[in-house]
């Protein structure tokens, strides 16, 4: 009764909170904090199809079986090459802990060598597989570390759209800045510009294609794109499923050596 | 054609008028056109296959020239303030609009690959520069366990560190040379800091080359101006021979300009050479002048002038004519700076021709004869008896002179064997100059100031990722690096695999081997993109990995240096052959080494193909094979000797060398027809061999005495340049007229007065 209660003010706080800020104005903080917490499901499968594409125009492509899952406080995600062949069973291993402050944990399993490998994540800005993504870019980066200022709303691609800029408290981090558009009410970014320390446009993040699964909004294709260095990485995912119940036991430095 | 230059007699101020207006005209367009080409790529041939590689091959592994600033510390580096300012001078330099960010190589840019935990890991040596003693022993231990920066961005005793900053391609310019050199100036002290690298040598050459011509070149005109007054005895004389000659220097760089061909390094050398021919045509036709009014005191201005264009205008237009397809025939050369030079060279002769034959008359009618003070009779005898005395020496001593010339000419060849392309810019400076001092500095302490890429290529993906590939690609590297001491370094795909295997292996050093198995090399790669900076490994490999960039650093950018790395490379042929894979070569100074070998070549056959147009033409003038022959004499002497004096004197063939022989082209023809002409008018005239020789001796033999004199006297001057390539100009332009002048008057006039040519008929008839 008293439970009942107290969540029938918490969620008539929630809505009247929602109406005023729509209604008069929503901080920066706010938009990114709802695009961090966008749900997406306690669990996803599927398969990711990893493109690169340097200023010549070669194209090295990469097939990638990946599982995640959300644990509460540990977010686990495995992922497995199925192609090109050298790399074959090659399988990477992240967790992310939601405790502020403690870095992922990380392994990779190289089947030439049978052996599986912690790597060491102390920087947050390495590039992802070789990838124009940093672990950042793929939605690590807790908006606190940054402050956050609405520029403006606008319409882009046909959806209206929170125009937000969030810079760095820390001041020698990779970006001097990122530039968001975000689409009001799905809160999914639909493009972001990152800036170099020196200020200048690195490079550019646009989502091709997104759905909604189940009842949430998820990302299947995006591309960023690095205009210093002419290098794009596309990201493609194919047989996508969420809530498909994907066992906890698939997480472990077992199942990597084994296989998926 | 007399007809008309005697109708211009008529008009001579109008003529002048013409002529001045025309010239200003062109001179004008010039100053608002004119281009020069600093690009030196734009120099090379762009549809050779050498270079055509080499572009590519640039463009695929981000190949650059790198400027190369050595910071030193005699207390060694590792202390806060030398490595804050190579974290400070780092990040100034990645701000520069000429470089890439990614570009600038550093102790505070590069990565470390280390094997921490069992695992990898790749990290900066440092981000924030330490303040204990503990943290900078820290990335001195860092340095020391990595054979991929000690030694190469440290130096083996820990005194010096370098920063390699990688140029965008065709943004060099004066102004960003000046703001590097200050750049580097204004963090001088306590440590010392040294630049060095491809960029800056050309850089400064680009700088100290025309700030030392601005010196000189006045003072050559000066000499020149000088020495002419001192043998034409006549100001005005002077005056206008060198008028000819600065007109059609105008014209020449005016129709460059008007054809919007920018002005290149080796057109530079076009004044040289109409200096040297130019002047040749006033000198003899103020000489017959001179002679002819004192043989004939009392005749007027008008019949003086008209006797002067009917004796002097063939001649004049043979030699000119001669001259001008003898520099077309550089069009064979492959390299357009060098057509270019051929082209306008041979333009500004025919100029020089048409001035001499039109402005000087007609100078001469407007302002009067020249007022030649009568000489005194025994000066004169006494010249006819030197003249005589010279001849009768000759001709009794004929075959001595014929063995001496022999002599000359064998060890010519000697010194032609030993003749060697240099394609380097360093050897263009001073030994103690500052550029040669720092290069040595850093190529001490580090593996060398020049470069080398090899590329090698197979049609197979992944190639390099199979083990037998890069183990040979390995053994082929140690190989080289070992048996060359001017390899100083050398890095490739190799590198990176043995050192990833070995980190990977808890730093056992049985582990720095190429890993077994494609898979694993693939698994490695794969584990290091995950860690480190990728685009490291796109400047040894490309995207496919079917193709490897192989970079030597050498002490040396002399081409002996790129031959006898190229020669040893070439032993592993075969076995690449065998693999699969084809060897190339990119990067400037191989470029550099190709360029000059085709200069070389186009120099060598345009010689030859001028020799055999001279032959005919002199053949079809003067109707005789026999004197078309004689008449290449002096050609082939001054080339011969030109090239053998360079060999015997360790001068290196390079770009303005090899062109000044060029010279033996135009004077030696110039030289061989006026001179063979007077010959065969004086028979004709006289019907005696000994008169005719004494003649001509006397009337082209000094004419020709006098234009050797004027311009290897200007010339010498630059012996006293500070700078070692205009040193070399100045000698051998010097060199090639005296010998053009020698061969001519000795071995040339013994040949022609041995053949009995323009006598024979006359004995029989």
């Amino acid at each position: 009764m008293k439970h009942k209660k107290i969540l029938a003010m918490v969620l008539s706080m929630i809505f009247i909170f929602t109406v005023f800020s729509f209604a008069a104005s929503i901080s920066g903080l706010q938009v990114m904090m709802k695009v961090y917490k966008r749900p997406v499901g306690y669990d996803q499968q599927g398969n990711l199809t990893m493109t690169l594409i340097n200023s010549s125009g070669d194209k090295r492509v990469r097939k990638i079986r990946q599982l995640w899952k959300d644990f509460g406080r540990v977010e686990k995600k495995i992922m497995m090459f199925l192609s090109p062949a050298d790399v074959r069973k090659t399988t990477f291993m992240n967790w992310s802990y939601d405790a502020a402050g403690r870095s992922d944990d990380q392994w990779i399993y190289l089947p030439a060598l049978r052996r599986v490998k912690r790597i060491s994540s102390d920087s947050s800005s390495d590039y992802f597989m070789g990838s124009d993504f940093t672990y950042d870019d793929l939605g690590d980066r807790h908006p606190s570390k940054d402050r956050h200022k609405i520029l403006r709303t606008e319409t882009f691609k046909g959806d209206q759209c929170y125009v937000v800029e969030s810079k760095p408290k820390n001041k020698s981090y990779m970006y001097s800045k990122t530039i968001t558009w975000i689409i009001k009410g799905k809160w999914i970014g639909l493009k972001r510009a990152f800036y170099d320390e020196d200020g200048a446009l690195l490079k550019n993040l646009t989502v091709e294609k997104y759905r909604r699964i189940k009842g949430y909004w998820i990302i299947l294709h995006s591309k960023m794109r690095n205009v210093q260095k002419n290098h794009t990485t596309d990201m493609l995912m194919s047989n996508l499923r969420v809530n498909s119940g994907v066992p906890a036991y698939k997480f472990s430095v077992r199942i990597m050596k084994r296989g998926l | 054609m007399k007809k008309i230059l005697n109708r211009m007699l008529d008009y001579p101020k109008v003529v002048l008028i013409i002529t001045l207006v025309v010239s200003i005209g062109l001179a004008v367009i010039m100053g608002a056109n004119s281009r020069m080409e600093t690009d030196l790529d734009k120099y090379m041939p762009q549809d050779h296959p050498s270079f055509i590689y080499s572009d590519k091959a640039e463009k695929w592994f981000n190949i650059k020239d790198g400027i190369i600033i050595a910071i030193e510390n005699p207390a060694g580096i590792y202390n806060h303030g030398t490595l804050q300012k190579v974290k400070k001078l780092t990040k100034k330099l990645q701000r520069m609009k000429e470089i890439k960010k990614a570009d600038v190589t550093s102790l505070y840019t590069a990565e470390n690959i280390i094997g921490k935990e069992k695992s990898l890991d790749v990290s900066a040596f440092y981000k924030k520069v330490p303040k204990t003693k503990a943290g900078l022993e820290k990335i001195r231990k860092n340095v020391r366990n990595n054979e991929m920066i000690f030694g190469r961005l440290v130096s083996q005793d820990e005194k010096v560190t370098v920063i390699i900053a990688e140029i965008k391609d065709g943004v060099f310019s004066q102004e960003f040379y000046h703001r590097i050199l200050n750049l580097v100036k204004s963090y001088q002290g306590p440590e010392k800091l040294h630049v060095a690298g491809r960029p800056i040598v050309e850089g400064t050459l680009a700088f100290l080359a025309p700030k030392d011509m601005k010196k000189m070149v006045p003072i050559v005109i000066l000499v020149i101006i000088l020495v002419l007054f001192f043998v034409l005895r006549s100001f005005k004389g002077m005056f206008f021979t060198l008028l000819v000659v600065l007109f059609s220097t105008i014209w020449a760089f005016g129709l460059m300009a008007l054809l919007k061909i920018p002005i290149y390094a080796v057109s530079t050398m076009i004044p040289v050479m109409l200096i040297a021919i130019g002047v040749a045509d006033g000198i003899h036709l103020y000489s017959h002048l001179h002679l002819f009014m004192k043989a004939n005191p009392a005749v007027g201005k008008k019949e003086a002038i008209s006797n002067l264009i009917n004796k002097m205008w063939k001649p004049v237009m043979m030699t000119s004519v001669t001259t001008a397809i003898g520099f077309f025939s550089l069009l064979t050369s492959q390299v357009y700076p060098i057509k270019y030079f051929g082209i306008f060279t041979a333009f500004g002769v025919m100029m020089a021709m048409v001035f001499s034959l039109v402005l000087i008359p007609a100078a001469l009618m407007a302002f009067n004869l020249p007022g030649w003070k009568k000489d005194k009779k025994e000066k004169t005898e006494n010249k006819s008896t030197l003249v005589s005395g010279f001849l009768k020496g000759m001709h009794k001593h004929k075959y001595i002179a014929i063995m001496l010339t022999a002599a000359v000419i064998f060890i010519s060849i000697i010194g032609m064997n030993k003749v060697w392309i240099n394609s380097s810019f360093l050897e263009k400076f001073e030994k103690n100059s500052d550029i040669v001092l720092t290069d040595k500095f850093i190529n001490e302490n580090f593996g060398g100031t020049s470069t080398l890429n090899v590329i090698l290529s197979s049609k197979k993906k992944n190639a390099f990722k199979t083990p037998e590939v890069l183990r040979a690609l390995d053994r082929m590297q140690q190989d080289v690096q070992k048996k060359l001491k001017v390899v100083g370094n050398s890095f490739s795909i190799a590198d990176y695999l043995k050192r990833l295997n070995k980190v990977l292996h808890a730093d056992d050093e049985k582990y720095n081997v190429i890993p077994d198995t494609l898979n694993m090399n693939g698994q490695y790669l794969l584990l290091y993109e995950m860690s480190g900076d990728p685009d490291n490994l796109w400047k040894v490999v490309d995207y496919h990995y079917k193709k490897a960039n192989l970079v030597f650093q050498l002490k040396n950018d002399d081409s002996k240096t790129l031959n006898s790395v190229i020669a040893q490379i070439k032993q592993y042929k075969p076995e690449f052959d065998k693999l699969g894979i084809s060897i190339n070569y990119a990067g400037s100074g191989y470029k550099a080494l190709v360029f000059t070998s085709l200069i070389l070549e186009g120099q060598i056959s345009s010689l030859i193909l001028s020799l055999i147009i001279v032959v005919i033409l002199l053949s079809l003038m003067f109707k005789k094979i026999t004197v078309g022959i004689i008449g290449s004499i002096p050609i082939m002497i001054t080339a011969f000797i030109s090239f053998g004096v360079m060999g015997l004197m360790n001068i290196a063939l390079s770009t303005t060398t090899a062109l000044i022989s060029s010279i033996a082209i135009g004077v030696g023809i110039d030289y061989a027809v006026h001179f063979i002409e007077r010959y065969k008018i004086y028979a004709e005239e006289t019907g005696d061999k000994t008169l005719t020789a004494e003649y001509t001796m006397h009337h082209s033999g000094r004419a020709i005495m006098f234009n050797a004199a004027v311009v290897i006297a200007g010339f010498l001057v630059l012996l006293f340049s500070v700078f070692p390539p205009n040193r070399q100009l100045g000698g051998l332009v010097s060199l090639n007229m005296f010998t053009s002048f020698i061969g001519t008057m000795t071995i040339m006039y013994l040949m022609l007065w041995m053949s009995n040519v323009y006598f024979k008929k006359k004995k029989e008839k």
